[in-house]
């Protein structure tokens, strides 16, 4: 009880005799929380509805069978007559477009006539073929939809698939079970429509629980041609987890920045309470209050920001998870697999999240204050005339320490990753932040020191009064230009990798992308989708007038070693070269493409060589139809579109094994005078009535770019966040500041200096310390955008990126959190203006 | 006719007014051995039917039903080869653990596929999943499997095939072309095993297989049918099927075959024999239909007197799916007198139109 008395009249009390230092706390513990919090929600939304239509409709069964490019139509029926009391389910799973909405929705097959005399069926109401209203009409056209398609049956619905377009007529709608935008057809017309001839993607297959899956699994495979691959069910959306895993691992380091630099403003916040309640402390001392129960009131303070702080936080961040479940569908959908959002779950894991990270946060801050408080000896607090804080900074035994840390964070940025993470990369980062922390006194003296003869020159006895305090109150300066710093840092350092990447990309398209057009089928590109254009539209192109040559690409989802990779074949002999190389070997590109058309020969993305551990001279098996064959690796090339990995064949040797004839993306090469303008047209009569997508050089450029900032803008979108988080930091304790130096302010009005003057110097005091929080920040941010690009990113993506200082992006932001210091400053001032001299003076 | 209603209710809802393009059963027709095993494709309905009374080694007895229907329900020509759909093949399972009173069924159906479903003359098998019959030399091997039960049984005949009927049709109902082609086996020598629950038993005994193809055999105002097939001790067998009309009697196309120890078949007419409920029913709670399980059977023309009782009680097939309707078809125990001597026997009862009235609406 007096216990519970102690921490109220010593804690909670002066928590709200000073309501904004208080709200500023919390409100910095809750915005980075929920940062967290947001990123944890939004990152289960998008990774948590991989297909989940499809898998929905997959029902319960617990093997599945695939093969690169479809399994052959024959095995269905092997495997329908084995001898074993198995269920076998044919699947044909693609996208379409809806017209009207421009959205991807799945598309599945499914043999209705097998599947009427399932659970599933009747659950779904599909014999609705067989009832009296249908009477007259065949299975084999017509859809079932999700009720966010259509709402009754009859309804016409048009969709376009792969680069055709047509009308289906609506048989009935799904429950809410199968997802609510699926598209359901039999498998015959799905066949047809997707244009699968001859195969089925999957077939899932129903076994008893005796003997153990393994064997099923054995059993089956033994039946089937070593191509085809026998897994269990679910497996595809297993690797898709795993793959974004990392993903979703780097942004949520991301997201925790915020949580650093709001951990700055809470040690500052605590420091300051002890600093100012040294008298109140000593008394209890002398009255017999151990040290241990004053070090417990102080990290009681600080569980009740993180308690506060972390409950505010929830709403908080639920709300910033719908902007970031658009923003991550985006990335997800341009680097791993097509996805739909899913809902956003407020669940108790979340909950306990936000409890443990922010009361975490809080008490890691608020330990090394609370052990000063606890030091605090009866006799030095109660002691008269010591008002003014004077904290013992060891700044050069800080600097030896921060000398150490930043040799430790050199030599942890060599070691590999583990697990594919980039664990030591993020241990340096963090050394490198520490060193910085630690060195922030020495450096703030230093450049005060440096600084003030200029600044009083230029701005004048304000200036140098302004000047001193901070140099006077050094530890708590060197906190604020700590926290500040950190944040300027990440946003410099995030700017500068996705500066640096972004210039990358746009190099090596110009020397990628070497086609004056580009063809695709109409949609939303994702990675993981490969819709076709008719073969004979390429045959007509090549026959223009103006065409010299067309590049039919094709591309297939294969999986290798248990991830999700892209299999895809080019016309190796109608591309043009430019004299840069594409490939780590440094060999001329047009060498290694010669090579690639001998045999069976590939070439492989550097983040598929990164990821899987190939590199020039292996061997790479992959299954293919129903084959395994075997690669020769040629070479390995820069390639900065997808995440998951390029793996790429010379087109017959990709016909060879899988003879679909159909491409998936067609690159024109216009005859050396042609006029791009005429062709374009004359392409775009030729495929009037499919629905293609024409891109010139530039578009497809721009196309690019677009897409690429459109991946990173979840990253700025944390970054400003941690900004936000730091200047209200700084207008926070540019407040305390005031409140602790009323009388010096009082004393200063007393002595004749007008408020202007004391508006100017808590401005300047404000200006002072954003510069030196850029200055640091800059620094500091530079050598973590090293640690990003050359450590974290290599070793979690495999991408090579050339360092590249996105000046005009750089600058903006920097004068963005400059400005904002500034004008954080102008409350402070405003409440230092309105101090009434006499009052303050009389507090003596 | 067996359980083509079943079928004809797909056929009606499915079908595109197709029925012109098939062709009627009608007199006169050239039978031709083994071609006629096999399928007919230019008539609607066809099924092949097994089934038959086993025993294990150590007495305790089995009943057996396992049927191949294929059902037409469109004669264009196909755009998908390996999907497109012009026959539903449907299949039923069940069987008879008489010992322990316990009943086992399944049923399937599936499109022809790619290898899914079929008849194969080339490769004597006629097949859904994994369920089939295949001629093998001069038998027959029937395979099925279930969930937690199945068989694998050798068949051979020691009899040719009888032509039910007159004149190579099977009359069903009022008018040229409504009736069936219908070849049976009926004394198969069967060995083999049955499988239930994990346990397999090694079985040996007599089944009976029925071969039937149509296209508009039934009249309009028949509620259900009734049909036996009988295997007596002294080497020969009856057939015999009863129309029961909406009004309550029996139409008079109802017929049968007596098939003597060498394989030659009579027909019988209506009025050849009396088919007669006992009034012992037994009611399932499945499809709440209520079954008549006893019966008394006379053909005065060859001294025949029998009564028949189910072999056990429960042996209903109960529609699972919007697909099928309900129906009783199971192993009986025949016993009587012929020309007043004793004679016993066994065979298989079904019965089908007890559990709701049958839509016949159809084209």
């Amino acid at each position: 009880m007096t216990r519970l008395l102690l921490f109220f009249r010593l804690m909670v009390r002066p928590l709200f005799r000073e309501p904004i230092r208080t709200a500023t706390t919390v409100l910095a513990v809750a915005l980075g929380v929920a940062v967290v919090i947001a990123i944890e929600l939004a990152g289960d939304a998008a990774a948590g509805s991989f297909r989940s239509s499809v898998e929905t409709l997959a029902g319960d069964s617990e093997i599945e069978v695939t093969a690169t490019g479809g399994v052959p139509d024959d095995l269905v029926g092997k495997l329908a007559t084995l001898p074993y009391p198995i269920r076998v389910r044919p699947r044909i799973e693609g996208f379409a477009v809806v017209t009207q909405t421009g959205e991807s929705v799945p598309v599945i097959g499914l043999d209705l006539i097998a599947e009427a005399g399932d659970r599933m069926s009747r659950d779904w109401k599909l014999p609705d073929f067989a009832d009296g209203s249908e009477r007259g009409a065949d299975l084999s056209s017509g859809v079932w939809v999700g009720r966010r398609l259509a709402s009754k049956a009859g309804d016409q619905i048009k969709l376009q698939i792969n680069d055709d377009t047509r009308e289906y007529k609506v048989r009935g709608v799904l429950p809410s079970s199968a997802g609510d935008n699926a598209v359901l057809m039999d498998i015959a017309e799905a066949q047809q429509e997707l244009s699968r001839t001859g195969r089925v993607d999957r077939i899932l297959i129903r076994v008893p629980d005796q003997p153990s899956l393994e064997i099923w699994q054995q059993r089956l495979r033994q039946v089937l041609p070593d191509g085809v691959q026998v897994r269990p069910q679910g497996s595809g959306t297993e690797e898709n987890r795993r793959m974004m895993a990392a993903f979703r691992w780097n942004l949520r380091i991301l997201s925790y920045v915020a949580l650093v630099v709001g951990a700055f403003l809470i040690y500052n916040t605590i420091s300051v309470s002890v600093v100012r309640r040294r008298p109140e402390i000593g008394i209890l001392r002398a009255l017999g209050a151990s040290r241990r129960e004053v070090l417990a009131a102080f990290l009681c303070e600080s569980i009740l920001f993180g308690v506060v702080g972390a409950l505010l936080a929830l709403p908080l961040g639920r709300a910033m998870a719908v902007g970031a479940v658009n923003l991550l569908g985006t990335t997800v959908n341009s680097l791993y697999v097509s996805s739909q959002p899913g809902s956003i779950n407020l669940n108790w894991r979340i909950i306990g999240l936000a409890l443990m990270v922010g009361i975490g946060v809080a008490v890691l801050s608020a330990i090394s204050p609370a052990r000063e408080a606890a030091q605090v000896s009866p006799v030095e607090a109660m002691a008269r005339g010591r008002r003014e804080y004077i904290l013992r900074v060891e700044k050069w035994r800080d600097l030896w320490i921060a000398v150490g840390l930043g040799i430790a964070g050199v030599a942890a940025a060599k070691i590999p990753a583990i697990d594919g993470k980039p664990l030591f990369g993020y241990l340096s980062a963090i050394l490198f932040i520490g060193a910085s922390a630690l060195a922030m006194p020495a450096l703030v003296e230093a450049l005060l020191a440096a600084g003030t003869r200029v600044l009083t020159a230029l701005l004048g006895v304000e200036a140098l009064l302004a000047s001193r305090s901070l140099k006077g109150s050094l530890r708590r300066t060197a906190v604020l230009v700590g926290a500040l710093s950190t944040a300027v840092a990440m946003m410099t350092s995030v700017g500068i990798m996705v500066g640096s990447f972004r210039q990358t990309v746009v190099v090596w398209m110009n020397s990628q992308l070497p086609a004056d057009i580009y063809l695709r089928p109409v949609g939303n590109p994702a990675i993981d989708r490969h819709p076709t254009i008719s073969p004979d539209l390429a045959d007509q192109i090549e026959k223009l007038p103006g065409v010299e040559a067309v590049d039919r690409f094709r591309s297939y989802d294969i999986n290798y070693q248990n991830m999700p990779a892209t299999l895809a074949s080019a016309e190796t002999e109608t591309a043009r070269y430019y004299h840069s190389s594409g490939f780590l070997s440094g060999k001329p590109d047009r060498e290694v493409v010669a090579a690639l058309r001998g045999g069976d020969n590939a070439i492989v993305s550097e983040p598929f060589a990164n990821k899987h551990h190939v590199k020039a001279g292996d061997t790479l098996t992959l299954s293919l139809g129903e084959r395994k064959v075997s690669f020769h690796v040629l070479d390995v090339f820069y390639d900065y579109a997808s995440e998951r990995g390029f793996v790429i064949l010379d087109r017959d040797t990709m016909l060879k094994y899988l003879p679909d004839p159909a491409p998936t993306n067609l690159a024109v090469y216009l005859k050396p005078r042609a006029n791009l303008a005429a062709v374009r047209r004359e392409i775009e009569r030729v495929s009037a009535n499919r629905a293609v997508l024409i891109f010139s050089n530039r578009d497809i450029r721009a196309e690019a770019v677009r897409i690429f900032d459109q991946t990173f803008a979840i990253t700025y979108a944390l970054e400003a966040i941690a900004i936000i988080v730091a200047v209200m930091g700084v207008a926070g304790a540019l407040l305390a500041l005031v409140i602790d130096r009323r009388r010096e302010l009082g004393l200063l009005r007393f002595l004749g200096a007008a408020t202007a003057q004391i508006r100017k110097m808590i401005l300047v005091e404000a200006g002072v310390l954003g510069l030196l929080a850029n200055l640091a920040g800059l620094l500091l941010g530079f050598v973590l955008s090293l640690v990003l690009i050359y450590v974290i990113n290599k070793q979690s993506f495999g991408w090579t990126i050339q360092f590249h200082w996105p000046v005009a992006v750089l600058l903006a932001a920097l004068t963005i959190v400059y400005v904002a210091t500034v004008l954080a400053g102008l409350y402070p001032a405003r409440i230092a203006t309105r101090l009434i001299p006499i009052e303050v003076v009389h507090e003596e | 006719m067996r359980n083509s209603l079943r079928c004809l209710i797909v056929c009606v809802l499915l079908l595109t007014g197709a029925g012109a393009q098939y062709q009627q059963a009608m007199p006169g027709y050239e039978y031709q051995f083994p071609r006629d095993h096999f399928s007919h494709p230019d008539y609607r309905t066809e099924w092949w039917y097994y089934t038959g009374n086993l025993k294990a080694n150590d007495g305790r007895r089995f009943g057996f039903e396992l049927t191949f229907f294929r059902q037409g329900v469109n004669r264009k020509p196909l755009q998908n080869v390996d999907w497109g759909v012009q026959d539903l093949y449907l299949a039923h399972f069940a069987v008879s653990d008489i010992g322990r009173q316990k009943f086992y069924y399944t049923e399937r159906v599936n499109r022809a596929g790619p290898g899914i479903a079929g008849i194969s003359r080339q490769q004597g098998r006629v097949w859904n999943g994994n369920w089939q019959a295949e001629w093998v030399n001069d038998g027959q091997q029937l395979q099925a499997i279930g969930k937690d039960f199945g068989l694998q049984l050798q068949l051979k005949s020691n009899k040719p095939p009888v032509i039910h009927g007159q004149n190579g049709v099977s009359q069903k109902g009022e008018g040229i072309g409504h009736a069936s082609h219908y070849i049976s086996f009926t004394r198969l020598i069967t060995s083999g095993h049955i499988e239930i629950e994990g346990k397999s038993y090694e079985v040996k005994g007599t089944s009976w297989m029925d071969h039937e193809f149509s296209t508009e055999s039934l009249a309009a105002n028949e509620v259900g049918w009734d049909w036996l097939s009988i295997q007596l001790g002294d080497d020969t067998e009856l057939m015999l099927y009863r129309l029961r009309r909406t009004d309550g009697s029996v139409d008079r196309y109802s017929s049968g075959t007596y098939i003597d120890g060498q394989g030659r078949g009579t027909h019988l007419s209506a009025r050849d024999f009396s088919m007669l409920p006992l009034g012992e029913t037994w009611r399932s709670t499945k499809s709440q239909a209520r079954y008549p399980i006893a019966w008394r059977v006379n053909v005065p023309s060859i001294g025949l007197e029998l009564q028949i009782h189910a072999a056990m009680q429960n042996q209903e097939l109960a529609g699972k799916t919007r697909l099928s309707t309900s129906y009783w078809e199971g192993a009986i125990d025949v016993s009587g007198t012929r020309a007043h001597k004793p004679i016993a026997g066994d065979g298989y009862l079904e019965m089908t139109g007890y559990d709701k009235p049958l839509d016949f609406s159809g084209p």
